[in-house]
Order: structure tokens, then C-alpha cells, then sequence
């Protein structure tokens, strides 16, 4: 198999673009991607300081050193979850990632906060990755907003993302419907969330991170088996299989035709978020959804 | 004798008969795009001949996240 653009044998196939690529001229791909989504969607500019979450794979990873290699002003944020040995190995390879290219790093630990996943798991008898992506979420804005900066980047890819479609679809859920895009605008106590890698796919990041020498945490998440995005992702990966560019004709589509639509239904009658009495982060509640958990966490701990 | 270590997970195993890249995937029940496989330091393609020594690594790409 020859590389589509300068001849020498390739390294990365991509049926769904009907192509293949050398390692260089991978790269040169890769790079435009982001950057065309960066500027199609104006995610930010040069001018931005951006927050960039980083769990430790390869997604954010990628994501990370994509951006800096294109001259954007980048820090990464890393929330230590503090499940054992899988956070610390995991804290690692971000750290030792920064470190070894000279990048800048903020850590957020869960346990400081009294939010250790371990323990969250034990309080509150909900799917602990829902709260867990909730609680990441909401110290994302957090340390974003303090911090100042201009957009929070998040590496997922789009395999995450037409799974989290897929899943909105299934349950119709307009509210969700109407707000998944790669480009959130900073509104009602959130910063601005964007998500370079969306047109990406997941075998796309991984040979980047390879390509590139990028150390990353490759074990699943022990709290993950049996999170119903993987086996949707199994279902895209079947579609893909048969139909090369499904996931993108799906995603792409909903963003021109789908989107728009559910977005108006839910400006006339979606929720209105306001502060949190506790912590003001924005909320249809009372009180957040962290907040709650923390509540529940306290009353766990007294028994 | 080819060996192979996947990843996530670090199980060796070895195939005493494969000529391609992707008579390995059939093995392991896997597609090309589900999968990075490497040999010394490249990608390979699923249309490569493998040979009777070699030592691959296979890291499955599908995240739960």
C-alpha cells in the first residue's frame, strides 16, 4: 500500500477517506484537521489561552501537542480522580508528558476536594461514570473560569462523539440534542468548550500518538467495563465497517440539520440555569450536581 | 514463530503460521481500523507480509471513554 500523496510505502490506511498515508504526510493530515476545526468552527485563535483537559490517553494527549505545535497558547489541566493505582499511573504520563516537552500543567485532586471517585462510588448508588464525568466537568469550568482562560479543549474524538449522538438519539433527548456540537459558546457561568479532534477518529489519534512518541495510559478505567458508550461504539464500528464515512455523514449532518432544530425547541422551553446556592456554578437546582454529591458523601462518611 | 503482545493488557501470544498483517486481524478478531499494529517502531498496513520471526505488537484503539 503506497502513500497517497508522495508514493513511499504507508503506515496508516483510512478507508473511510479511501486513503492511506506515510508517516509524514499523515502528520501534515492530521495537523490540518485540527486545524480546519479550529478555524471552521472558531474555537479560538492565537490570541486565546486555552485550558486543555488532560486525562492521560492518547486522545488528549494528541490533542495537547497538536495544539502546541500549531502555536496555540496551551495549558493542561489533569483531575487526578484518585482511584488507585490507575490515577497514579495515569498522573504520570501527563506529568512526565508536560515535562518532557516543556508544557505547562495544572493538577486539580479529587481527594483535596473530598470528591475521591473511590468514595463517590461507595456514597452515591447512581453509575459512577456519569458522576464522575460530571464532577471533571464542573472542575474543567471551574479551574477555566478562575484561571481565566478563553476556551476549554477536551480531546474527544469522533468516535466519542457519535457515540454521545447516538446515545442522545436513542433516548430523544433534546436537551443534550440541542447542545452537542464542537463548539459551545461561553454562556451562563460556562466557558467556552471546544473539541479540536471531532472530526478524528479514534484509530487516527492512536497512530498520531504513536507517530509521535507519546507515552500514554492505556488501561481502561477499572470502574468502566460495561459503560454503554463502548458497546455503541461496537455498533459505529459494525455501520463504519460496511458504509466507510458513516460516522461522519451522521455527526456532520446532525451539526447542518439536526442540531439547529433541537436548539430552538429547548431556547422555548429548556430549563433556565442559575447559580448554585453553594458554589455558583450553574444549574437547573438548587443546588449542582457536585454539590449534591458532596452532600451525599458527607452523609456517607457520618455513617 | 511470530509473537505478538497486545496492549491494553500485555498477553503475549504467538501464531506459528501468518503471512499477512491482516491474517492477523482475522485471528484476533479484529479490523484494521480497531488496531494499531507494530513492528519495530512502524505502523504496519493490513496488506503487509509478515515474517516467520517476528515480534508485533497489537494495541487495540477502542477507548470506553
Amino acid at each position: 500500500m503506497k502513500c497517497r500523496r508522495c508514493k513511499v510505502p504507508a503506515e496508516v490506511a483510512l478507508p473511510s477517506h479511501n486513503t492511506a498515508f506515510c508517516r509524514d504526510c499523515f502528520l501534515v493530515y492530521f495537523s490540518r484537521q485540527v486545524e480546519n476545526a479550529v478555524r471552521r468552527h472558531a474555537m479560538f485563535t492565537r490570541k486565546d489561552r486555552v485550558l486543555v483537559a488532560l486525562s492521560g490517553g492518547k486522545d488528549s494527549l494528541s490533542l495537547m501537542l497538536q495544539l502546541s505545535d500549531l502555536g496555540f497558547d496551551v495549558t493542561g489541566l489533569h483531575v487526578d480522580l484518585g482511584i488507585p493505582k490507575s490515577s497514579e499511573s495515569a498522573r504520570a504520563k501527563v506529568e512526565g508528558f508536560c515535562a518532557d516537552r516543556g508544557l505547562k500543567l495544572q493538577v486539580k485532586e479529587l481527594a483535596a476536594e473530598g470528591l475521591a471517585i473511590p468514595l463517590v462510588k461507595a456514597a452515591v448508588h447512581r453509575p459512577v461514570c456519569s458522576i464522575c464525568g460530571k464532577i471533571k466537568r464542573h472542575f474543567f469550568n471551574k479551574v477555566a473560569l478562575e484561571g481565566g482562560f478563553t476556551a476549554l479543549a477536551t480531546g474527544h474524538n469522533l468516535d466519542d462523539e457519535v457515540a454521545r449522538l447516538f446515545a442522545n438519539t436513542l433516548r430523544w433527548d433534546q436537551g443534550y440534542l440541542g447542545d452537542q456540537g464542537p463548539c459551545l459558546p461561553d454562556e451562563s457561568g460556562f466557558a467556552r468548550k471546544v473539541k479540536p479532534l471531532y472530526r478524528l477518529s479514534e484509530f487516527e489519534t492512536a497512530a498520531f500518538a504513536f507517530l509521535r512518541g507519546i507515552e500514554h495510559h492505556k488501561d481502561a478505567c477499572p470502574y468502566s467495563p460495561g459503560a454503554s458508550f463502548t458497546g455503541h461504539k461496537r455498533l459505529w464500528n459494525d455501520l463504519e465497517w460496511k458504509s466507510p464515512g458513516s460516522k461522519v455523514s451522521f455527526y456532520e449532518g446532525f451539526l447542518e440539520r439536526g442540531r439547529p432544530a433541537f436548539a430552538a425547541q429547548e431556547r422555548e422551553s429548556g430549563f433556565t440555569l442559575t447559580p448554585c446556592a453553594k458554589c455558583g456554578s450553574p444549574t437547573s437546582q438548587e443546588l449542582c450536581g457536585v454539590c449534591r454529591v458532596r452532600l451525599a458523601v458527607e452523609a456517607f462518611g457520618k455513617g | 514463530m511470530i509473537t505478538v503482545r497486545m496492549e491494553p493488557g500485555g498477553e503475549v501470544k504467538t501464531f506459528a503460521q501468518l503471512n499477512t498483517v491482516q491474517q492477523l486481524l482475522n485471528r484476533l478478531g479484529l479490523r484494521h481500523t480497531e488496531a494499531l499494529v507494530i513492528r519495530g517502531g512502524r505502523l504496519l498496513t493490513q496488506d503487509l507480509k509478515l515474517e516467520s520471526d517476528d515480534a508485533l505488537t497489537v494495541r487495540v484503539v477502542v477507548s470506553a471513554g
